[in-house]
This record gives structure tokens, sequence and C-alpha cells, in this order.
């Protein structure tokens, strides 16, 4: 319990402390040591020399009073007031620090006093000399600060008592000058200490603002900053540490990027491959196979007009028949593969029978706009556009669930933008399978490939939407074209 | 940022507050009480006691210290035995008791030999007793010099520094003149400068500390000294002792109630008699009092009558 309030306690106080700027805190150490340093300082200075000086003052005060006592038996056995009066005035003058001088007779009745016109009648009562004591002194409080009262027994108390008041008066004006100039000292000090502090922060806080700046051009992707290392201290040990991390940093920033250049190339070529390899069947399907195919066919039906075995008939009509399917999968295949029409006619052709022999198989309702214009655009374009409206409509009947399918792809001053969506059931990244993701990896990496952009926006509610930016200027036209 | 620095400037302004707390903190002793020194009121007037007291002056034949403290023994035992406070007077010269005892302001006095002879011839002051002292109601005036002076005679204290007592004094001063007028000197064409010490055991100290060359003192306050200081034995030398005179006495004014006469001098007389009288006497050096006739004074008498000297007056 109590161990919690402590643990709660020195939280707190690390929260606050932690929350002050180094600035702050070496300001705050430099000067809170010196004002305590300069207080304890002044506080043991002035109670020291309160002390001695009180002593002092005390003892002036007793040699007065004994000085006067003893001045004073014969004139009082004499009794001659007057020199009595005289001494007693001769004393306040020469005695700075003597406030009053007066003189009781044994009945304790004021003989002489240094008052003038009255008497402060309480004065009396307040000190009392024994006829043995040597003195005795007694503190009194007046509206006039505080005054040593001095008894001292004459001719053993058995003709009065001689009575004096010290004044504490220049024991203060000491004390208040002695404290003026601590106080000055201090106030030069706390500016001495205040420099410093400026100082030490500056030297403290210059190369970590250093390290900061240089810390968050790095994280913006610039690794050539680098901290000059300012002394060989803990903080210039941190910057050569960080100079060494940023290096490395650098270093292997290089050899990341190198290695995705290497594997953007290899994916072109991959992909400049397939689409060859892909050309290549489709044509050798159409030209070789499908022609093939066409003479068996012919073969085939000049078999069943030469043949009059009925027995056979049959059997060739089924032949026919198979072999005229195996045609049109040969045919499918070859447009799946490559479509001529592609080549021959342009991506908005091409998405246009994509679009519709999709519509046909999936059952889907499908709703097309292509806008490329007159002008045809880059191959590799029409290509990368081209396959990744074929993956996602893939994507979208084997996965979304989708009733509608909407897709866009309209050629502006400087891009092409292809939008496809539908209002399926969405997905999770997370969640895919591993084909699917890599799909969706692929229609990136194709797009990135020439510069473009490929961003999906996904949601249970309303389906998928895959939006595709691919920068066309004049000159990648012309290089690619 | 700047909110941040408004906790420390916080912390500084009551460190700063501290500090000027601390330099003003309470003086090391604690007052005992509180006197307001400016209420300035008139001092009671001392009612006068419904018992008049005994007034008893003391001439200032030693220091008015010196006397307080020998004669207080005695004084106290007037009083016990009159059953009546007693109140001591004293007066820096000879002259101002004898005042004090012819206007009745007190009942008696120990007086200087002279003192009694000027004072009966003005005002007619009465012998009431008077001391005896080794035996005998005399005593002498001698003249000391300081112990390494090189004076043998009075003679040699010419163009030397003197030392009177009080002017009234026969012993300190009239004696001395009276031996200069043999020597048809006087103090003033004699010595080169002379000057009062109003007591005779501050002319002893003159002499001893060496601030006079010479002084002539009374033999009773000289012996009854060297008993209490032994220091002065050694400082001090006496060159000339006088024949005996009348020894000071005990006086009263001329208006004494004859009650008040008869009860002081069976007091005074019988005081050697009781432990208490012998202790007061003893510290006086006095073995009793004893009566005195005038004819004890006539040698100091016809002295004084010689000098013719204006009495009263400090410097003729």
């Amino acid at each position: 319990m109590k161990s919690k309030y402590w643990q709660n306690l020195w939280e707190n106080f690390w929260n606050w402390a932690g929350s002050f700027s180094i600035r702050t805190k070496i300001f705050g150490i430099v000067l809170g040591s010196t004002i305590i340093l300069s207080l304890t300082f002044t506080f043991q200075v002035q109670s020291a020399l309160l002390t001695l000086l009180e002593d002092e003052s005390q003892e002036q005060g007793i040699s007065i009073a004994r000085d006067v006592a003893a001045h004073a038996t014969d004139l009082i056995l004499i009794n001659d007031l007057y020199a009595l009066h005289e001494l007693l005035s001769e004393t306040q003058i020469n005695y700075h620090d003597v406030r009053y001088v007066f003189i009781l007779d044994p009945q304790g009745n004021v003989l002489v006093h240094t008052f003038g016109e009255g008497f402060p009648i309480g004065l009396i009562g307040v000190n009392f000399a024994d006829p043995d004591d040597y003195q005795n002194t007694t503190v009194l409080e007046t509206e006039e600060g505080v005054v040593w009262d001095v008894a001292v027994p004459i001719l053993g108390g058995k003709i009065g008592t001689a009575r004096v008041g010290i004044s504490d008066l220049s024991v203060r004006q000491t004390r208040s000058g002695l404290i003026s100039r601590l106080i000055l000292t201090i106030l030069i000090v706390l500016t001495a200490s205040l420099l410093a502090a400026t100082g030490l922060t500056w030297i403290l806080t210059r190369p970590i603002f250093g390290l900061v700046s240089a810390a968050q051009q790095i994280a913006q992707g610039d690794f050539s900053p680098r901290v000059a290392p300012w002394a060989h201290d803990e903080i210039g040990d941190l910057a050569e540490a960080f100079n060494h991390m940023a290096e490395e940093l650098a270093r292997i920033n290089e050899l990341r990027e190198e290695r995705e250049q290497l594997r953007r190339q290899l994916f072109e070529g991959v992909i400049v491959a397939q689409e060859e390899e892909r050309r290549r069947i489709a044509r050798e399907l159409h030209d070789s196979t499908s022609q093939s195919l066409t003479s068996l066919m012919i073969g085939l039906r000049n078999l069943e007009e030469c043949c009059d075995n009925p027995d056979f008939l049959p059997q060739i009509e089924r032949l026919r028949g198979e072999t005229s399917k195996t045609l049109e999968d040969v045919h499918s295949l070859a447009v799946q593969l490559r479509p001529a029409v592609l080549d021959d006619l342009g991506l908005e052709a091409a998405l246009g029978r994509l679009v519709e022999e999709w519509q046909e198989r999936s059952n889907i309702s499908t709703d097309a706009m292509v806008h490329i214009g007159e002008d045809r655009l880059p191959g590799d374009v029409e290509t990368t556009l081209y396959r990744i409206v074929q993956e996602a409509m893939t994507n979208i009947s084997k996965h979304a669930k989708a009733d509608s399918v909407s897709v866009l792809v309209e050629r502006r001053k400087d891009d092409v933008v292809a939008i496809i969506e539908d209002n399926g059931i969405g997905f999770e990244r997370e969640k895919m399978p591993s084909d699917s993701r890599l799909g969706l990896l692929g229609m990136q990496e194709r797009a990135e490939l020439l510069g473009g952009k490929l961003t999906v926006e996904s949601s249970a509610k309303t389906g998928t939407s895959i939006f595709v930016t691919i920068p066309i200027d004049d000159e990648t036209e012309i290089s690619r074209g | 940022m700047e909110k941040k620095y408004k906790y420390p400037n916080a912390c500084l302004h009551l460190l700063f507050l501290f500090l000027i707390t601390s330099c003003i903190s309470s003086p090391a002793t604690q007052p005992a009480a509180y006197v307001d020194l400016s209420n300035l009121q008139p001092l009671p007037t001392p009612v006068d006691d419904e018992i008049v007291p005994l007034r008893i002056a003391i001439a200032a034949v030693i220091s008015p210290k010196g006397s307080a403290e020998s004669y207080g023994p005695l004084l106290d035992y007037i009083g016990e035995q009159l059953d009546r406070p007693v109140e001591r007077v004293q007066r820096r010269t000879y002259a101002e008791v004898n005042e004090l005892v012819e206007s009745g302001e007190v009942d008696f006095a120990f007086v200087c030999t002279s003192s009694y002879i000027i004072g009966k011839s003005d005002f007619g002051m009465q012998l009431l007793v008077a001391p005896q002292v080794n035996g005998e109601a005399v005593y002498r005036a001698k003249i000391i010099v300081p112990a390494d002076s090189t004076a043998e005679t009075l003679e040699d204290l010419r163009g030397k520094v003197f030392a009177f007592t009080d002017p009234m004094s026969f012993s300190g001063r009239m004696h001395p003149t009276y031996l200069l007028h043999q020597m048809e000197e006087t103090p003033e064409t004699f010595f080169a400068q002379t000057f009062f010490t109003y007591s005779h055991d501050d002319a002893i100290y003159a002499v001893a500390d060496g601030l006079a060359d010479g002084a002539s003192v009374d033999s009773l306050v000289l012996d009854f000294l060297l008993k209490r200081d032994t220091n002065i034995g050694s400082k001090i030398r006496v060159i000339h002792t006088s024949e005996p005179f009348g020894i000071p006495p005990v006086v009263v004014g001329p208006d004494i109630r004859p009650k008040l006469l008869a009860q002081l001098k069976e007091i005074l007389l019988n005081a050697h008699l009781t432990p208490e009288g012998q202790a007061a006497l003893e510290a006086l050096d006095i073995d009793k009092f004893v009566v005195i006739g005038e004819e004890a004074f006539q040698t100091v008498e016809e002295i004084l009558s010689l000098l013719n000297t204006c009495y009263t007056c400090e410097e003729e």
C-alpha cells in the first residue's frame, strides 16, 4: 500500500520532470543549486554574525553598566545628583549603542535617568540584579527594536542599581549592510550561473538538434546528411554511432534499390517473354493446329460423302463433331492466350470482346465503357491494361459473388485510367488465398513497371474497386511505339 | 515551450521569497518583555515615610564608598538600638556636613577635629562622644611621601606637588599649613602645586600612585588603611608625625532634643558592651566611645586661630 503510494509519487514526479526540455532541466539544476547554496551560505553567515554581534553588544553593555555603577557610587553617597546626571548623559553620548541609562535607589525609585521629561514606568520592573550578581541582562522588545537591559548592583545593591539599555540598532545596521552585500553577490553569482547554464545548454543541445534534423531527413529517404562530431564526449559517441548507422542505411538502401531494379528487369523480361510465348503459342494454335484440324474436318466430310457403308456413317459424324469442338476450343484457347484483336485492332476492341465473352461465360451483368480515342496506346500499356482487366474479372468471377460489374477505361491528357468495380463481398488482404494475393501483386507490379499506380479499395458492403493510372507521354509513346 | 517555462519561474519566485524571508529571520535571542520606550510618564514623587529616620552625617574623612562600607555596621547597630531606621548622609566636603548639622538636617555627625572647632564657634556645635583608638582619644597628622622619594623632612618637599584632603581638614590641611607657617611659608609659595582629594584615603592613594609628592593625613585613617591594604605600606613612607591632637569627635547640632541626646550618648558609650556593638566598632577599628571634654581640642583651637584662615574657602 505504502510502496504503491511512493511508486505513484515517483511516477508523477518522473512525468512532471520529463515534461521539461533539457534546456529547462539544465537551467533548473544550475539555478536551483546556486540558489540553495546561496541561501545556505547567507543563512549561516548571517546567523553566525548575528550571534557574534549580539554577544559583543551585550558584552559592551555589561562593561558600560559596570563602569557607570563604579563611577556612580561616590556620587550617590554624597548625593551629588547633578554629577550623577552628567555621568549618565556623557555615557549616553559617548556610547552610540546606549539607548538609556538610569539609576534606581534600593527602594526601586528612579534617582536619575536619561529620558528627559518623564520616564517609561514599565521599564523599572523588567530587570533586577541581586546584591551578589555581577550583572543581570534581560532582553527587552521595544517599539525601537530589541534592547538589552543590563542591571548592575551598586555597592552590593546597598545604594542602588545601575541600569543600561543597549539598542540593537547598530547590530541591525551591520547585519542589513552585510545582507545587502550578500544579496548583491548572490545576484552576480546567479547572473554568472545563468550565463553558464545558457552556454552549457547550447553546448549540449546543439548536437542533439543536429541529430534530430539528420534523423528526420533520413526518415524522408535522404541518406546523405551526416552529423559533425562536436566533442569526444557521450554526445560525440552518439553522433559517431548515428553517422555509422546512416552510412549502413545508405549502403543497404543502395543495395535494395539495385536488387529492386534487377527484380523489375527480370519481371519485365518474364512478362515480355510470357507475352511473346503466349503470342507464339496462340499463332501456332491458329496457324498450325487449327489448319490441321480444319484439314481433318475436310477429310472427314469427304470420307462421309464417299463412304457407302452405313455402319461407319454415325462414327464419322461423331468424329466430325469432336473435331469441330476441338477446333473451337483451340480457337478459344488462342484468344485467351493472346487475342489477335489486341494486336490488330487495339485495346478498345480487345476489351470489348473480353467483356462480352466473360459476360457470356459468367452470366454477370457487366457495363463496360472504354474510350481510348483514335490514337492507339503504346503496346505495353495496352497489354498491361488488358491483362489487369482480365485478371480483375477472373478474380470477380472466382471470389466476389457479385451480380454487377462495371469497367471503365478512359484516356486522359497525360495518362490512361482504368476502374474496375463490383458489388461483391469484398476481401481482406490478410485473408486472401495466396494465389489471389500473388495475382493482385502481379497487377500492381505491371502498373508500376510502366510508372503507373494501382490501388484497391475493398469492403464487405460496397464491394471492390480497383483504380489504375498509367502515365502516357509522347516520348514514351514514340519509344514504345 | 513557453508554457513549460512557467513551472521553473514559479519555483524561482518561491526560492527568492525563501531567500528574502530567511535573511530577515528573527534575532538569536528572544525578548523577555515588551517595553514602550516612548511612553514617558512623570515619575511618582517618593512618599515620606511615617517613621522619620535618624539621619547621621559622615564627614568624608575617608572616601564616600569607604565610609559607607566601614560605618555601615555601626549605623545598623544604632538603628537596631533605637528601633528606628537610620539614614546615612554623606557629602563631598566637611563644610557641607557642618551645614547639615547647623540646619538640623542630620541628627548627629562624625566630623573632623577642625570641623568641630569651626562649627562650635559658628553655630554652637556640641560634642556628643569621641572614639577611643588604641586606648587613647587622640590622633596625629602624618606627612607621607612615596616610598622611593628622597624627602626626609617637610623642607625637602619644597617645589613639589602636595595633596590636601579637605579645605577644612585639620590633619589634611590645617596642620601642614601650620608647619609651613612656622617656616614662614604658605602652601602657595612653598609647593609647586596643591590639590584636594576630599578624603584621606584618596590622598594616601595619590601619594602611593605617585600623583602627589607628599600629603598630610589622619594617622587613624593611615593605620586603618595599612591594616586593610597591605600593598600601601610598601609604596609610602612617613617623614613627619605630629604631636597628638583631639580625635575627630561625634557631634550634634545646637537644637537637639535632650532625650535623643541622652539616648544616643547611652547607645554609643555602651556599644562596646554588646557583641553586635563590638563587631560594629571593630569594623571601624574603634575600641569604644568615650566622653570627651572641650579641653582635648585646646591645641587645635590655638593653631586654627593662629592661622586665622578663611576656613570655608576651598581656595585661599
